[in-house]
Parts: structure tokens; sequence; C-alpha cells
């Protein structure tokens, strides 16, 4: 299968700047900077690359938002803040080859007019900031980096800047107020980033793996990109597989893949015996899927959809046949509970009082009544805050209380 | 300038305005914790939602700028159940203990209840997730961290308006709480709004907590006595006893914000004795009470004599620039119309001068008199004399034998307060007659040949001009107190004493004199006093 | 009176110098107060907030939205042991277990010498090497209790 983003992430001394180069590192940035900025959007539009954080907003009408011209600096932000349950993808990529995100970076930041730049990378993850932090200083040696990008016309800086946990921040105005250096408020849209995001400027924030895709799109040209995988998700994805399966990691798929089948044969299958119950498949935020939605499902956004789930991060969950459903969902539930930024009333309340109630329910004290309250709770919450990540905890709640009723209320009396 | 439709009514909105103010200037309240007119949108409490067509999801009407075509629904079943929600919420870790709650009347979440509630909120107390009541924030506020809605209005109040960041909200879900650093008291002179602007119990007022359900209160439209601002605000009283004042919101003059100071000054009216009589310095040189009749003929004869036997010029009149223009303008009128004085001041220190100084960036000036201006408007200064200390030399010097003095000490104290009293003390003893008008007892009135108690600030009704030229209304809260009257009457009282003038029975009356007469407030109608005042070039 | 090391002062301006204001370097600069002092203790964040002309109140309020900026001390070795899905799934809780009684705390506890500090932690991204524990700059990945208890050993003796 084609590798696009893992491709040289097993290689040895990837991380540093020469063996990078040696494997064609860098090529695609020095192309970029011949070309034409317009141009070279229209070819990330051409590829159909969307944002691969969970969203999956087109990359290349996300930049044609950016004003141009506005007097203010334009900022292109990386977010590095990889905390979606279930997700470590990002993490790889910045690992084993940072200058692949290097790059990428570079290549937007021209296309946008960027001069600089930040890596938002989530602080649990500084033994990983070390190493990006290296491959930054080796940027700049080489003139990767600097006030004359590959000796063109072309400054650019970038900052490797570190959150301090807080799951929110990887909600891109989140980012932005934490970059700024508040607590992690999302902020209500319009105005978005695109206009006044990062110190009021136009700003865009995009995954790691989006910009990670950027140099094979420019070497191999946007078509290219847009021939591989299905008639709306184009290209490649990277899948985070964990929980009940033999052989979790990280595998990169076209999009489209069957879902069962990377199941089964990328992730070794369901290990000890066990059968197939339930499929979290991109991230706890979405709705989970029982083994019989599974069938015939792809890995790529519509198909996900169609099942009624989102390909979200790409953080696949797998639950064998002796997972206790409510458990999980209490955990994830604490998680949300945990992560809610605490401004809008329905989540910070909602997602603390559905927390309490799985509590109780998993330690034996549920009523019955409360698994519907649940659902009161799931609906009060929905479509009603600044951010998604009150509706991040509706997706679990609702989904897996309805497919899984039976279970809660086995765990309820009165 | 859009047209938009609000449940079926089509309306204009201004540009720019969202839906929520486009809502409100015509009726429709749409119901709010974090959104308030003078903070910046916040878009937090989730109240406000409202359903705009085209929109997928209920849309914030606080950060909603209204569109050509605009098609908004406040009050269909989607937006209802939408707030009932969100008022669930509200309840799910709050205490629920109204019972002892002093912002009761004035609570949004009781109020809110009542209109979109009712519903029964079983959530244990065990559940709830606790924290931390009446912590002390200095003189004004007390923190009660669980009755907070989190709307961090006083959070942003802290941060824009005074810019001094006291507030903050810590932690995070829902166990964030607001709150100071290490409990500091709030130390910025504005601590008191934050109490107003609460739309909760959380945060009270310590001066006035427990003190009256506030259902039980009267509130009159006043002007703010403490400076020469003059921020509108309101006089909260019962029973003859003031409670309370609070802003009123006034976009032109302090938008809804009042400092410390001035939400205090009413304090000062009920420290030390008021004057009760009038009283006359009888032959032996102690004062005696005496009837206001007499007193008045006594007066108007006494002064008529002195200018017949020394000139017109050597009378004085020294106003109050606390006093409302309705009293100075009789004032003026009387000593210069029925004894033809022409020596007027009201400067006891470069009041003149200090009428529109800032005290800060805010709202509070230097000079703590709320009608400097009005004084000046009405011609109270005298070149030759250059203040209170030319009247005392002319005095001392024999130039000037007789004078009428009305003193209202300031309600917002500083520290050349008391020189600028010796200063008229000093006035008095050197006149060989004197009349003193005043609401509070001073040993030093004792040298006055006549003293008469007038309404103290919140028991006249008149103007006062601020800083900018800015004539605004004020209200009578109270009656005067005791034997006292309103300082326009007692010289409506002494213009008429000659039966010559048809007299004023109101200072409604006065002010269309003053009106008629004055050339700085030519043409202005009373009504154009009233919020948010009327200027006048100054 | 605190103040940064003179290694701290000029890791402080070099934290300034990426930043085109002043404000967006306050969260790095709080981090860099923790290596230095320990934790953010109230006199840190009036420390800081003084040093780049913050109330102490504003500084503090943004250290108490940041889980690893720590509000109150912790040990030499701060062990944050995933408590989410996939960590769960592959037993987080009996390698919590371990910890508590290898250490004798519980959570949020700081052993009596100061040395070792431990708490649950949410998605730490090894998912795929679950459980894991980030120590410090360091992940401790596929832990079991025998593991953690080793690795306990090992740090101890450092």
């Amino acid at each position: 299968m084609i590798k696009i983003l893992l491709e040289n992430t097993d290689k040895v001394d990837q991380v540093r700047l020469e063996k990078y180069k040696q494997r064609g590192g860098y090529r695609a940035l020095r192309k970029v900077l011949t070309m034409d900025p317009p141009a070279i959007i229209e070819e990330v539009k051409a590829s159909g690359l969307r944002g691969r954080g969970g969203a999956g907003f087109p990359t290349g009408m996300k930049w044609g938002f950016v004003p141009r011209n506005t007097g203010k600096p334009t900022y292109l932000l990386c977010n590095a803040d990889e905390s979606e349950p279930g997700t470590f993808k990002d993490r790889i990529l910045m690992e084993r080859d940072p200058h692949l995100m290097i790059e990428g970076m570079a290549i937007a930041c021209y296309a946008l007019n960027c001069h600089l730049s930040y890596i938002y990378l989530r602080g649990e993850y500084e033994f990983i900031a070390h190493t990006v932090q290296r491959a930054l200083d080796e940027a700049y040696e080489a003139g990767v980096l600097g006030p004359s990008v590959l000796g063109h016309d072309f400054a650019l800086d970038i900052h490797l800047h570190l959150g301090q946990g807080a799951y929110i921040c990887g909600e891109e105005t989140a980012l932005i107020e934490s970059l700024e250096g508040y607590r992690g408020y999302p902020r209500i849209k319009p105005p978005f980033p695109a206009t006044h995001g990062f110190l009021a400027s136009p700003t865009v924030v995009n995954n790691v793996e989006t910009l990670c895709a950027l140099p094979w799109i420019i070497t191999n040209g946007g078509a290219a990109y847009a021939s591989i995988g299905t008639e709306k998700s184009k290209g490649t994805k990277l899948f985070s597989v964990s929980g009940h399966v033999a052989k979790p990691g990280v595998y990169e798929v076209e999009m489209g893949y069957p879902l069962l089948e990377f199941i089964n044969k990328e992730a070794g299958g369901i290990p000890n015996g066990h059968k197939l119950k339930a499929v979290i498949p991109g991230g706890s935020s979405v709705p989970v899927l029982t083994a019989q939605e599974c069938e015939g499902v792809g890995l790529d956004y519509e198909s996900l959809l169609k099942a009624g789930s989102m390909l979200g991060s790409g953080g696949m969950i797998v639950f064998d046949d002796t997972t206790k459903m409510p458990e999980v969902l209490s955990v994830i539930a604490d998680f949300y509970a945990h992560e809610s930024c605490g401004q809008c009333t329905p989540c910070r309340e909602g997602t603390g009082w559905a927390a309490k109630i799985l509590r109780n329910m998993v330690s034996g004290t549920g009523k019955w009544s409360d698994v519907d309250l649940l659902l009161k709770i799931a609906d009060m919450m929905e479509g009603k805050t600044i951010c998604p990540l009150a509706d991040a905890d509706v997706m679990p709640i609702r989904s897996f209380v309805t497919k899984y009723r039976r279970e809660f209320e086995a765990l309820c009396s009165s | 300038m859009p047209k938009f439709t609000i449940n079926g009514q089509e309306v204009e909105a201004r540009d720019g305005q969202t839906i929520i103010q486009a809502a409100e200037e015509i009726g429709v309240d749409i119901p709010h914790y974090c959104y308030h007119p003078d903070l910046p949108i916040d878009g937090n409490c989730r109240m406000c939602l409202v359903d705009v067509e085209r929109m997928p999801k209920l849309t914030p009407a606080c950060a909603t700028v209204v569109t050509e075509g605009m098609v908004v629904r406040t009050n269909n079943e989607r937006v209802k159940e939408a707030v009932r929600g969100v008022l669930e919420f509200l309840l799910v870790n709050h205490p629920v203990d109204c019972p002892v709650c002093d912002q009761a009347g004035e609570c949004r979440l009781q109020d809110y209840y009542m209109v979109y509630g009712l519903h029964t909120s079983e959530i244990p107390l065990g559940m709830k997730v606790r924290k931390r009541k009446v912590i002390d924030l200095g003189p004004m506020v007390v923190l009660d961290q669980e009755r907070c809605v989190l709307c961090s209005r006083c959070v942003r109040f802290c941060d824009h308006v005074t810019g001094t960041g006291e507030l903050q909200f810590f932690g995070r879900g829902d166990h964030v709480a607001i709150g100071t650093f290490e409990d500091r008291p709030l130390e910025n002179a504005y601590s008191g709004n934050v109490v107003d602007i609460c739309p909760v119990g959380a945060l009270t007022s310590r001066d006035f907590r427990f003190k009256c359900r506030v259902w039980f209160l009267h509130g009159a439209d006043s002007v703010c006595g403490g400076c020469s601002t003059g921020c509108s605000v309101r006089i909260d009283h019962r029973d003859g006893t003031i409670f309370r004042l609070l802003p009123r919101r006034n976009p032109e003059v302090n938008k809804s914000w009042l400092c410390d100071e001035g939400r205090m000054s009413f304090h000062a009216l009920s420290t030390g004795s008021r004057i009760v009589q009038p009283k006359v310095k009888g032959p032996a040189g102690v004062p005696t009470a005496a009837r206001w009749d007499e007193v008045i003929a006594s007066i108007n004869s006494r002064l008529k004599e002195t200018a017949a036997a020394h000139g017109s010029g050597s009378i004085i009149g020294i106003g109050s620039a606390s006093a409302t223009n309705e009293a100075l303008f009789l004032f003026k009128r009387y000593l210069s119309d029925r004894l033809g004085a022409t020596r007027f001041e009201f400067r006891l220190d470069g009041e003149d001068r200090r009428v529109a100084e800032r005290e800060d960036d805010l709202l509070r000036r230097t000079d703590k008199h709320p009608n400097s201006m009005g004084a000046m408007k009405l011609g109270l200064m005298d070149a030759e004399l250059g203040g209170i200390e030319g009247a005392i030399s002319a005095a001392r010097a024999g130039r000037i034998k007789a004078g009428v003095i009305i003193y209202l000490k300031p309600l917002v104290a500083r520290p050349g307060d008391d020189a600028a009293e010796a200063r008229v003390a000093e006035l008095v003893r050197s006149l060989e007659y004197s009349v003193v008008l005043a609401a509070h007892e001073a040993d030093w009135q004792s040298a006055a040949s006549v003293l008469l108690p007038i309404a103290a600030w919140s028991e006249e009704e008149g103007t006062y001009t601020n800083y900018e030229g800015r004539i605004q209304f004020a209200g009578r809260a109270l009656a005067p107190d005791g034997g006292s009257r309103p300082a326009w009457q007692v010289f409506a009282l002494l213009l008429g004493a000659d039966g010559t003038e048809p007299g004023w029975t109101s200072p409604e009356q006065v002010f269309e004199s003053m009106a008629e007469s004055i050339p700085a407030y030519r043409n202005i109608a009373r009504s154009q006093t009233r919020l948010p005042g009327v200027v006048i070039a100054v | 009176m605190i103040e940064f090391s003179g290694d701290g002062k000029r890791r402080y301006q070099n934290i300034l110098s990426h930043y085109p204001e002043k404000r967006a370097a306050l969260i790095p600069v709080l981090t860099l107060a923790q290596r230095e002092f320990g934790w953010i203790s109230k006199e840190v964040a009036e420390y800081v907030g003084k040093l780049m002309g913050y109330p102490a109140s504003d500084v503090l309020a943004v250290a108490s939205f940041y889980t690893m900026l720590h509000k109150k001390p912790a040990g030499k070795y701060h062990m944050e042991v995933c408590r989410n899905v996939s960590c769960w799934l592959k037993g987080t809780y009996a390698c919590v277990d371990a910890i508590k009684q290898r250490l004798n705390v519980d959570f949020g506890g700081v052993t009596a010498d100061g040395k070792f500090s431990f708490a649950l932690t949410e998605c730490l991204g090894s998912c795929g090497t679950a459980p894991a524990m980030q120590v410090g700059d360091r992940y401790y990945e596929d832990l079991t209790p025998a593991s953690v208890v080793e690795i306990i050993e090992k740090l101890a003796n450092d």
C-alpha cells in the first residue's frame, strides 16, 4: 500500500536533517519557493486534502479564506496538541520524521505568506519536544529556516511552544487563546481565525498530519493525491489503533480501506479468541459502532458518517466481547468532565453531571431513570455551546446508551 | 440599517447591532446572564440562544449581529427548551439556598426559573460540587462561590473597565470558581459595581446585605453628589432611610458604573447632627430657635438696612457648588434683584479650576461637588475677589458687611475639606451680619447671625450641571429632615417677603424661570434634563 | 523573595524573544518557573506577575487551567498514570495499585522524602503501548504492576 506519511518513519536516523535530505527531503520546499503562492493553494485544493485533526475541513479552502494584504502578519499554527483519547498518530510523525512536519509547515507558510509560525505541542510530549527542537535547530543551521529560506527571498521562523495540559487547547480557537497566554477558552466564531486569529491577525491552524501530507502533494501534484482514496475522501490517513487488538499501533491506509479488514489484518485481529464487540473509529468523541455496524464500512469520511459515526482523528479503539460498555462510557465521560474548560453552562454542568451519574451506575448506585436522564442531558448539551467539546461528550453518551441500553439498565435498581 | 423579523414583527436594526440589542429596543426581552451592554461580549451563559432561520444551530443573540432579512424567533418551543435546559444545568451545582440569600428579588436565576423552569431539581447535595461561601473581598463585596453562574461579568469588569484584574476564574470544568489572589480584597475604586452586575447572589454588597429585602425599597432617580462627574444614580430608600445608591445606566456619563466613594457617599448624610430649626443669634450672642416666617422677615429687613446704610456692594452671596441650580438661581436672584448685590462667589478651594480635572481614567474627578459648573454658569464668581479668600479680606477690611452663605459639606471627603470649611467659618466671623444655610451642624455656625436648616442631597428635587455642562435632573428621595427646607424654597420665601413676586411653588417653576433668564440655559426644557441630560456650552 | 537563577533569566529572555507580544510568553514562562521552583505557588505566581507586568490573580488563574502546572508541591518524580480508555482496558488500575502500595501514597500525594508524587492523568497518546505513564520528560509504556515497581526502584536510587 502507498505510504505518504510513514514512508520513512522506520528508517535509520530519519530525524536527522542529513538523512531526511538524502531521502528526498526539502525538495518539495525548494520547488514551492519558485512557485506562485496562489498556485500552491490551488494545488492543495486540487489534492482534496482535508484536515486530519478531526473536523475534516478541506485544507486548501481553509487557506483560501485567509485575506491578503491586511497589513497584519499571517500566522500558521501547527496543531500538535494531540490529546483525543485513542489518538497517537501525530506523535509518530514528530518522533521519527520531524523534518517532514517542518517541511510541510514551511510549504504552508510560503503559500500563506507567513513568516512566523508556531508548533503548539502538548506539554506531555516534552520528550518529543527534544526531537523537534533538535530538528528545528538543524533546519536553522542549514538555512532551511531563518531570514532566507533555502537561499530564497523568504524569511521564516518556526518556534516550538509547549502546552501545559488541557485537551481543549486542541480546538483551534482555544489553541490560539492558549498560545496568547490565556486560559484555553474557545472563542465565539465569527470572527474566524482566518481573519482574526493569533493576536487578532489572519491565522491558519493545521494538524501535524495535514501538514505532513504537503511535501508529497507538492512533489507529486494534487491530482496524484486526489487519485488515492475514495471519491470524496482523498489520499491516505493515519489510524492509531488500540484496545483489544493484537498489534496496536499507527497504520497508514488509503481512504476507504475496509474497517474490519483493517482491524483483522493491520491490527492483527482480536486476541485471545475473543470476538469484536464495538469500535470507536475516530477518537473517543465519535459515536461507537457495534460489531454489526462495522460490516461493510470503509475508513473514510463519508462511509463512517453513513454508518453513524465519524472519521474524527483516526484514533481507533477496539473492544472485544468481554468489555463492559457502561464502564467504558464512564471513563470517557470522566474525561470530558475533566477537560471541559468550564466556560459554557451546558458543557460545564452537563459533562460533570453525566460523569457523576455514570460513576453512580458503575458503582451500583444508579437508578433506572438515570438511563433516560443521560439521554436527556445529551439533548440539553447538544449544539448549545461555543465549541464542540460538549457534543464530543454527547456522541459517546448517546451512542453507548442507545446501543447498549440493556447493559446500563442491568446496573440500575429501582 | 438592516431590516429583520423577530417573532413575526419586522423591525429595523442599527448597523452592527446584535440581536439582543435590537430586541431590547423594541421591548423583546431575551434572557441572559453574561451579556452586559457595557462589557465585552463573552457568550458563555448560553441563555440567549435564539432560533435564526437558515442557521442550523441555535445562536447566541448577544454575539450575533443582525443582518438584512434575518428571521429570528426568541419564543418558539426549540428556544424555550434550550433556555430551560440551561436553567436546569445552572441548578445542578447550585446550593439552592434562596431563603438565606440576599439577592432574592433581584436574582436572575429565580426570575428566569419562574418564567422558563419550574422543573424539579433532584440532584442530591452529595452529588453537587461544593465551593466556598462568604468570602470577604474587602469593604464592598462578599463572595459566595457556590451561587455563581460563572457569567464572567465581574471578571470582565475588573479586566476591561478598571484594568485591575483582581477577579479571575480558577480551575476548570464544573470546579471553576471566581475569586481573587489569596482572597485579597478588591483594590479598585469601583469594586461595588461587581455587585450590581452580578446577576445572582454570588457577589453581594457588604454594606447593604441583610439590611432590607429589596422589594420593600423605593427608588428615586438622582445624580450622585460625590463629584463633578454627576453619575446617574438611583437612591433606594425606605421609611426615611437611604439603604443604598445604585448607578443608573447613562451611556453619556457613567455607563453602568459608579465609584465606591460615590456609592457610599450617602452615609455622610447621616454622619453628625442635622440642624433642625432656624436659629437667630440673640443679643447675648447665643443662638436661639426661631420660626421660619419671623426669620425670613428679619433677614429681609436686616439685609435691606445694610444695603441702604453701606451700599449694595457691602453684601456678598456665597453659593455652594453642592446646591442645586434652582437653589443657586433663586439665591442670586434674591440678592441681586432685591438688594442690588453684585458680589457673588462659590469657590472655597479652586473649584472652577478643578471642575473637569480627572482623578482617574474612569469617572472620578477631583472636584467633589456636583454643581460647580452650575455655579459658574450662574455667574457666582467675582474676578476681583477670586474666591472666598478675597471675600474674607474684603470683610476684614470692612468693605463687605453682610453675607448670605450656603454651605454643604462634600459627601466625598478629601483632605482639603476642613481648610475649605474653616474659610467659610472665617468669613462668617468676619462679617457683621451673616445668614448661613446649612444641613449639618458645625461649631463655627454659632458665629452666624442667622442659621437656616436646608435640605441635604437626596432631600431636594432639582438639577445639577456637571463638569462638561450636562444638566441633569435629580429627584427627591426623602423629605427634608426635621424643620429644614429645600434651599430654593428659602430663597423663594425671601423673594416673596415683600409680597411683590408671584412666588415659586415648585423646583420646576424655578427651572422655567432660570431657562428664561440665564443665557446658558435658554431654550432648555426641564424634560431634557432627564436621562441622559442635556449639555450646554462650557 | 524568590528569583529566577542566572540560567533561568537567560531562558526567560530567550522565551520572550519568540513572541511578538509578551503575553504569549506567559505559559512558557510559567513552565520555566515550575522548573526553577518546583511548582506554581502563590509566591511564584506573584513573582511571574511582577516580572511580566500582570496581576498575580491573572497569572494564577492561567496556571489553574493547565493540569501540568502544579498548584501544590510535587515530588522530584511526578508520576502521571493515564486513566483513559485504552490504558484502562489494559490494566492501568492494577499498576496504580502497585504504585500506591510501593509508595504508600494516594492520588495527589507526595512521598515523605519528597521524591515521588503521583496522579492520574488523561490520555497521554500512548494508547498503542498502554498502559502508560509520564514522569517528567519521559514516557514509560506497556506498564505492568511489576514494571512500575521496577521503575520506581530505579528512580529511587537515582
